[in-house]
């Protein structure tokens, strides 16, 4: 592996574009607030459209009077269930959430009627006027409830979604084999994305029959094979446009099919476009959050610390509808990524792992940086942490033992045959923190009580895939390149923040020899982009950077061609780098890439490309959960450092290092912003945030009561990136996205515990639970 | 209800609008005035993104009910630019990478004026504490502190 690091050094001299630090190519536009968010852009002739919610978890709707609401001057359509043109149901996986609900709803915010008026009073009045009468149904609010014999059934199909297992070797066995066996139980709550820019969509009729739906969307494919359904429409009839992305993090590949679908049946049936904007509350009660799960995880350990066996159960929590959860083979969603990521990345020869996935009556869980992960990492990374403290080892120590390295077997029995760094990050990270300096063995708690103020420092380790692991996982582009040597890429992957359309312009203009300024990237409008898959499972740079080599081959010939007729060289000993073409022997005598443009235009030469990269095969055997489910992972050590105060349990942040094997910094500057932002939630998911749910009623909709990491929250970070060069990525490339957030909550809760000589299974750790734990009150 | 105007000073230019009672000050920037800059994430000045410049100091404009900002000196993002050139602040933005998905960026930017107008050389608790009213969802605040320092060590502010 050090030698494939090398490799990457080698060649970062020879790149000119790639490897550096450039500013995002939508900085000026975000700088000066000149770039036109959906909101800012005006639709004189839109009507505004308005959701009429349900108050209650679970109840079946009787009756439904809209007769007054559609007397109101100014409204111009009332929509229920019976006006939906094609298939009432949409959702990223399963159509299992009604666009409005016809017989029953089956959470607090659930969809009854829609309506449209002529401006945003009036559609409020109008909701007002709506009459339902509704049977309250027994509701169940745990997944554990809900798997119950007797429990009331959400959906026909039953409440239990889908079970996933992974099996491996002999649990009983390596349990019998271990000197020591720790098993614990985690509990973690519903989380909200949290995204700044609300959301908003405008569907727009065409005269001929089709329908355009802009918003700011993560996922337009998927949009679009739903909107085009409901309305009863093939596909082709649908455009998908995507408007400027204010966040993401997973919420937006869900919420707009949400708004996207409801403004399109509105403007269905009045035959004028129609915007839909949901306030912050709005956001909060009625679209998806992550997963809560209960999980019980099982390791045994020899007395060296080496890793016997491990077990573990995922109570996952879907909420009312299937969303992003279920299984999408062999190993696609929510669901399967957090069983298949349950064992850590260990090696442990005998692994049993079964998941759960259930409806309940609470609002249902989406995908979330992470997918998944998160939930795991903190269950496995607290559990190995403690059991350090029973082996009486460093747990460094520890995880350095079993960690991943080359041609270890993970639990799905795939093997990591390249671009594997996760040692080297637990190394780096220990340089960087002073680590071996600063950390003193877990005191008792008696011990720990005597002091006001105590630190701590923790750690954990983790790793995510690249890609989602469903068969259907290829990813398109088409690359013009234009007569005056300027390029233009019509793609599908979407711009949300993280500088995904910087990172592949600057591939793009490696791979042809030209300038960054010189390459435009287009967002996603489907009706000229190629299927490109959604921007989730920190796919995108990897994927489209790949589609974007092979899209840019038949161009580069084009150009090599004309050029050595231009400089009388032969095309072998051409270059072409920055904007120029040359002979490396002879760089003088160098041809500006315009003029090899020209000529190619001139001679009428091919100047597109096209780009199709399907990813290495992802298997997964659902029986066993043998396979390989993903073609390669990121892998990343946190350390932080807390200060609890032990009289009031508050914890103050001092400080977090990290190191990344992220195979090759496309552009480090903006990566690093991944790291930042990634550590900043993952502090928030830590310290502070749930979603805080009483009778299936969230009592926490606005930023007052559910709290996010401010300025004040976050320490100083300090990262380190890794480069073990992925042979299957762009450059050497893999996913960055949504590695930084998995380790952190995990890291502060052991950072926690080695201050105050007790250990906490529950996110969020507020002051509260701290100073219950320091009181010995954690379990009761 | 009966319209009234307001008169105020907005990116340097006298303006008068027609408002009515109870309209915010955040609306009429962005619906009368067209300055879309400021931005709208909560409407209850939790999440600070339609922060601006009011008489000098900083604030959410969700919650000014706009008569209150009769006769008053306002600065939007778009007031940042000099002559077609930017701000320094708004170039350490750019060059340090302090801009993820950019929604809260204007008032960031603001924030940053607003501190270094009074107190030119801050320490970094002093930049902690003078953003801490705008929430950023992407990048974890480190690179937006690193570039209101930058612009801060670049000094000649204008």
């Amino acid at each position: 592996m050090a030698d494939q690091g090398k490799e990457t050094a080698r060649n970062d001299k020879e790149f000119a574009v790639v490897g550096k630090s450039r500013p995002r190519l939508d900085a000026k536009d975000k700088v000066t607030g000149a770039l036109k968010y959906i909101a800012d852009m005006e639709c004189r002739e839109a009507l505004h459209g308005k959701v009429l919610r349900s108050p209650y978890p679970h109840a079946l709707i009787k009756k439904i009077d809209t007769s007054k609401a559609e007397a109101l001057p100014g409204v111009a359509a009332v929509v229920t269930a019976k006006d939906i043109p094609g298939r009432n149901g949409w959702g990223a996986i399963i159509p299992d959430q009604p666009v409005v609900c016809g017989d029953k709803v089956r959470f607090v915010g659930d969809a009854v009627a829609l309506v449209a008026a002529v401006d945003e009073k009036t559609a409020i009045k109008a909701l007002g006027l709506i009459k339902v009468d509704y049977e309250q149904l027994p509701a169940v609010f745990s997944p554990v409830d809900a798997l119950k014999s007797d429990a009331p059934r959400i959906h026909e199909s039953g409440n239990l979604i889908t079970t996933s297992r992974v099996e491996k070797g002999d649990t009983e066995q390596g349990f019998r084999d271990a000197d020591v066996v720790l098993e614990r139980t985690f509990v973690v709550p519903f989380l909200e994305h949290a995204y700044l820019e609300p959301d908003v969509a405008l569907a727009i009729p065409g005269s001929d029959g089709t329908m355009t739906v802009m918003a700011p969307m993560q996922a337009p494919f998927t949009t679009r094979r739903n909107v085009a359904p409901v309305l009863g429409l093939p596909i082709n009839r649908v455009r998908c446009v995507v408007t400027p992305v204010g966040g993401g993090f997973g919420g937006k590949e869900d919420s707009p099919i949400d708004t996207c679908v409801r403004a399109a049946v509105l403007a269905w049936k009045t035959g004028k476009p129609v915007r839909i904007e949901y306030t912050r509350e709005e956001i909060m009660l009625s679209t998806c959050k992550r997963h809560p799960m209960i999980i019980r995880c099982k390791f045994g350990a020899k007395k060296d610390g080496t890793f016997t066996a491990m077990e573990g159960t995922i109570y996952n929590e879907q909420g009312a509808y299937a969303s992003l959860g279920p299984v999408l083979p062999p190993a696609g969603g929510v669901h399967a990524h957090a069983v298949v990521m349950l064992a850590g990345p260990y090696e442990i020869p005998n692994v049993k792992v079964e998941g759960y996935l259930v409806y309940t009556n609470h609002p249902y869980g989406g995908a979330m940086r992470g997918f998944g992960a998160p939930q795991s990492n903190f269950a496995h990374e607290s559990l190995v942490d403690e059991l350090a403290d029973l082996l009486k080892m460093d747990p460094y120590e520890l995880r350095l033992k079993n960690a991943f390295k080359l041609g270890s077997k993970t639990a799905t029995g795939q093997v990591i045959d390249q671009s594997i760094g996760l040692r080297e990050t637990i190394e780096e990270t220990k340089r960087l923190f002073d680590w071996a300096g600063k950390r003193k063995p877990t005191p008792d708690p008696t011990q720990a009580q005597s002091a006001d103020k105590r630190t701590g420092y923790g750690m954990a380790v983790g790793w995510y895939r690249t890609s989602i692991g469903a068969s259907g996982d290829g990813c398109g582009v088409n690359l013009h390149l234009l007569e005056d040597g300027s390029v233009i890429i019509y793609q599908g992957c979407v711009e949300m923040g993280q500088g995904m359309h910087t990172g592949i312009a600057q591939i793009a203009a490696e791979a042809l020899g030209t300038a960054l300024e010189d390459v435009r990237v287009l967002a996603p409008d489907t009706d000229s982009a190629p299927e490109s898959g959604p921007t989730v499972g920190s796919r995108s740079l990897t994927l489209m950077g790949n589609a974007i080599l092979l899209a840019v081959q038949p161009i580069k010939e084009s150009l090599m061609l004309s050029a050595s007729e231009l400089l009388d060289t032969s095309v072998e000993r051409l270059v072409a780098r920055e904007r120029f073409i040359f002979d490396p022997d002879n760089p003088g005598d160098r041809l500006a890439l315009k003029e090899a443009a020209r000529r190619c235009m001139v001679m009428g030469r091919r100047m597109i490309g096209q780009g199709w990269y399907t990813p290495p095969k992802a298997t997964l055997d659902p029986k066993t959960g043998q396979g390989n489910p993903y073609f390669v992972y990121t892998y990343a050590t946190q350390m932080a450092e807390v200060e609890v105060d032990m009289r009031t349990g508050e914890v103050t942040m001092n400080r977090i290092a990290a190191a990344f094997d992220i195979g090759k910094a496309i552009n480090p500057m903006l990566l690093e912003g991944q790291i930042d932002g990634g550590i900043g939630m993952g502090l928030g998911y830590a310290l502070l945030e749930k979603v805080i749910l009483d009778q299936g009623v969230i009592q926490n909709l606005d930023f007052k009561d559910y709290l996010i990491p401010t300025s004040m929250d976050v320490p100083k970070i300090d990262a380190k990136l890794l480069e073990m060069h992925n042979i299957h990525g762009p450059y050497g490339a893999k996913g960055i996205g949504e590695m930084p957030n998995i380790p952190t909550p995990a890291a502060v809760n052991n950072a926690i515990a080695n201050a105050i000589g007790a250990r906490l299974y529950e996110l969020p750790i507020d002051s509260e639970s701290v100073w219950r734990a320091i009181q010995g009150l954690a379990r009761k | 209800m009966a319209k009234k105007s307001v008169t105020f000073k907005v990116n340097g230019k006298e303006v008068s609008v027609d408002v009515a009672p109870g309209e915010m000050l955040v609306d009429v920037l962005r619906e009368k005035l067209g300055l879309t800059g400021t931005k709208v994430g909560c409407r209850e000045g939790e999440c600070g993104v339609c922060s601006i410049i009011l008489n000098g100091k900083l604030i959410a404009s969700c919650l000014v009910p706009v008569m209150k900002a009769d006769h008053s000196t306002i600065l939007t993002i778009e007031g940042l630019e000099q002559n077609g050139e930017m701000h320094l602040i708004q170039k350490k933005f750019i060059e340090d990478g302090a801009i993820q998905c950019g929604f809260c960026t204007p008032a960031m930017v603001l924030a940053g004026k607003a501190l270094l107008d009074e107190n030119p050389h801050p320490t970094r608790e002093e930049i902690q504490l003078a953003i801490s009213g705008i929430l950023c969802r992407c990048t974890g605040y480190q690179k937006i502190i690193k570039a209101i320092d930058s612009a801060s060590q670049a000094g000649e502010m204008r």
